[in-house]
């Protein structure tokens, strides 16, 4: 069916419902209908433990799930935010140095900070047990130099999985900040000289606004992935570096408590989007994209 | 298997991507997941094909090969184990709707048999008939608690769970429990609860073997207090046999099987059976209840029975064989395999055998309060 727009063009009504069509059966599929299945799952109860659950409004595993694992909750998002901010860290100069320095190197900089993670995650995770293991050249070296205590240790510490979160989500933190400070028109920079602005000046008062929109979104794609991860602090850490990842898989594959793993894994969404929301608030995406 | 990837030397990796996605499958969509069951159709004999599933590196390829040969019966041999709850949560959508999951028989260990038989009823019998090598079956292993007449179940291999150790980073030989907090280093215990806490608990005379949580709870403390401590410091599966070799762990609770292999390539490595006693465990082949071809499944079980395909067996996985006639089967092997008869890890005697212990049966809500305790010690409960 055709209707006319307003500079009286015909227009297929139909055609951008086609369009959203896949997209929206997909979102369906894979996340409403799971997310529906999953809430139903965290208000339903055991009538024992191999039975399957049954709906019953069982308010109490959110009830649960907040008095019991307080601890592994409170960890993981700390762990994710000192992540998050280490990766920022890293990875800030180094997008500005290739946006800005890397010249004819630019693509040739940008594989090399990716290409070390075309190995599979669990490979990459299980490899910084050797680096940090206590007889690796890292902890003998900062053993003599007097960092760490002659019976100190880095792996099984909170270090080491904040660490290992860090070095998995770098990448995206570097890529969109790249992208961001790639966008910034150079001669803007040369307007703030101009203006008698030094470097710092027009880094602050120039390319750092600009790059926010990086910033942002290299901080929630750090940020998330890393509150929700268990195999960093599995295979890095210990018994007192849990995350609310760890405690979902043994409710699930050892307890076989799947409505209080679901309802888990609801108050950590809910939390996530809290974070979210809070932080776009505070940067003001409006203005930022 | 008693570990929770203990047979798995490169499977540990795939474990947790496949944890993931079983766990948010089994919770989200078992619809989706029951679906994916497959196969297993067709009268028993019919096509005469058996479809199996295993840990990683537990057998050797060519017995599988060799048993297609001689009785015509075409072998799917799948490794899709690598821990005994992940099975157990992939198998439970099709199994408790009474649906067909694709196999006609799998290996897990002890306790997971154990729930399979007495509680849910997952399992059918074997096919007596078609297993005359049954009697070939070890007289230790014959009638286990939670399968008095094996009318289910038949061990695949064996292994015992004791404290391996690095000479050269502890500096002294381990004997016992204590001995194993005391040294310096890195220490490690298992994620395998029966493992962990069944070694605990023989250390402080509790008998494992008839295992109650208030008898437990001695062993749950002391564990909790080496953990809050320092004396432990951490929990692991099989990762703990590279870190070993390399002098990154001191000691740690350890499968013998694991040690064997490591010990041939660093003698630095040891493994010691607490003078209190080891845990003795096996990995039983059943046949899942939705099974067509339980006769075919039988058979294909019968052949690792033969004392000829069994030494065979041990030889490649270099665990405890359940099958009499093994040792002698090895020695005509020659060279390294018949060197195996002297590893009392591989060919135990029977001294080696009675000094250890075997973790009872734990049903219903017994066993949520074991499981439940352990993960709180392991900061997960």
């Amino acid at each position: 069916m055709l209707e006319r727009d307003p500079e009286g063009r015909k227009q297929a009504r139909v055609a951008p419902w086609l369009l959203l069509a896949p997209g929206m059966l997909w979102l369906f599929l894979f996340y409403f209908f799971p997310l529906w299945t999953l809430l139903r799952m965290s208000l339903s109860s055991r009538p024992s433990r191999f039975a399957d659950p049954v709906f019953s409004w069982e308010w109490s595993n959110y009830s649960d799930a907040f008095s019991r694992y307080g601890a592994q909750f409170s960890r993981s998002f700390l762990y994710a935010a000192l992540a998050t901010v280490a990766a920022l860290l890293i990875a800030y100069p180094l997008a500005y140095v290739i946006a800005f320095r890397g010249g004819a190197w630019k693509n040739v900089l940008l594989g090399l900070c990716v290409v070390p993670f075309f190995t599979n995650y669990l490979i990459r995770t299980l490899a910084w047990r050797t680096i940090l293991g206590d007889q690796a050249p890292v902890v003998e070296t900062l053993r003599s130099l007097g960092v760490l205590a002659p019976d100190g240790r880095l792996l099984r510490t909170p270090l080491a999985v904040v660490g290992g979160l860090t070095y998995n989500f770098l990448p995206f933190m570097i890529l969109p900040i790249y992208v961001a400070l790639e966008k910034i028109d150079p001669r803007l920079v040369d307007a703030a000289r101009d203006l008698y602005s030094n470097t710092w000046r027009a880094f602050r008062k120039v390319v750092f606004p600009l790059s926010l929109p990086g910033v942002f979104a290299g901080s929630l794609l750090v940020f998330i992935p890393a509150a929700g991860d268990f195999v960093n602090s599995y295979y890095l850490g210990s018994a007192k570096t849990t995350m609310i990842g760890n405690v979902v898989q043994d409710q699930f594959l050892v307890q076989l408590d799947y409505p209080v793993a679901a309802a888990l894994s609801f108050v950590f969404m809910a939390i996530v989007m809290a974070v979210v929301i809070t932080y776009a608030r505070l940067l003001g995406t409006e203005d930022l994209v | 298997m008693n570990g929770r990837t203990s047979r798995s030397r490169i499977g540990r990796r795939e474990f947790l991507a496949r944890m993931g996605l079983i766990a948010g499958g089994a919770a989200v969509a078992p619809g989706v997941l029951a679906a994916c069951g497959g196969g297993g159709g067709g009268g028993d004999d019919d096509g005469r094909a058996v479809s199996i599933s295993n840990w990683t590196a537990y057998i050797d390829p060519a017995l599988n090969r060799k048993f297609t040969r001689m009785t015509g019966i075409k072998v799917t041999y799948t490794e899709d184990i690598n821990d005994n709850n992940e099975y157990f949560a992939k198998i439970r959508p099709n199994l408790s709707k009474n649906r067909s999951i694709g196999r006609d028989g799998f290996v897990l260990t002890d306790w997971m048999a154990s729930r399979l038989i007495n509680e849910v009823r997952w399992v059918q019998p074997l096919v007596e008939a078609r297993i005359p090598n049954k009697t070939n079956l070890r007289a230790a292993l014959r009638s286990p608690g939670f399968d008095r007449e094996r009318t289910y179940s038949l061990p695949w291999q064996s292994g015992v769970t004791g404290i391996a150790y690095n000479i050269e980073v502890t500096g002294r030989e381990i004997r016992t429990v204590e001995d194993f907090l005391e040294v310096e280093g890195t220490k490690t215990v298992l994620t395998e609860m029966r493992d962990t806490i069944g070694l605990i608990m023989a250390s402080l005379d509790i008998e494992p073997e008839k295992p109650t949580f208030a008898k437990a709870e001695p062993a749950f403390d002391f564990l909790e207090r080496a953990v809050r401590d320092g004396k432990i410091d951490g929990f692991n599966g099989n990762e703990y046999v590279s870190d070993l070799g390399a002098g990154n762990l001191a000691a740690a609770f350890a499968w013998s099987g694991d040690v064997a292999q490591i010990t041939r390539d660093n003698p630095a490595v040891r493994f010691a059976i607490p003078e209190s006693g080891g845990m003795l465990w096996s990995d039983n082949f059943m046949i899942p209840k939705t099974s067509e071809r339980p006769a075919l499944a039988s058979e294909w079980i019968n052949f690792f029975y033969d004392p000829v395909n069994a030494a065979r067996l041990t030889a490649e996985v270099q665990f405890i064989s359940p099958v009499e006639g093994v040792p002698e089967e090895l020695t005509k092997l020659g060279g390294e395999k018949a060197e195996l008869v002297d590893n009392p890890l591989v060919v135990p005697t029977e001294e080696f055998l009675a000094q250890n212990h075997i973790f009872g049966p734990l049903v219903g809500k017994e066993e949520e309060r074991f499981d439940r305790r352990f993960s709180e010690i392991l900061g997960t409960g």
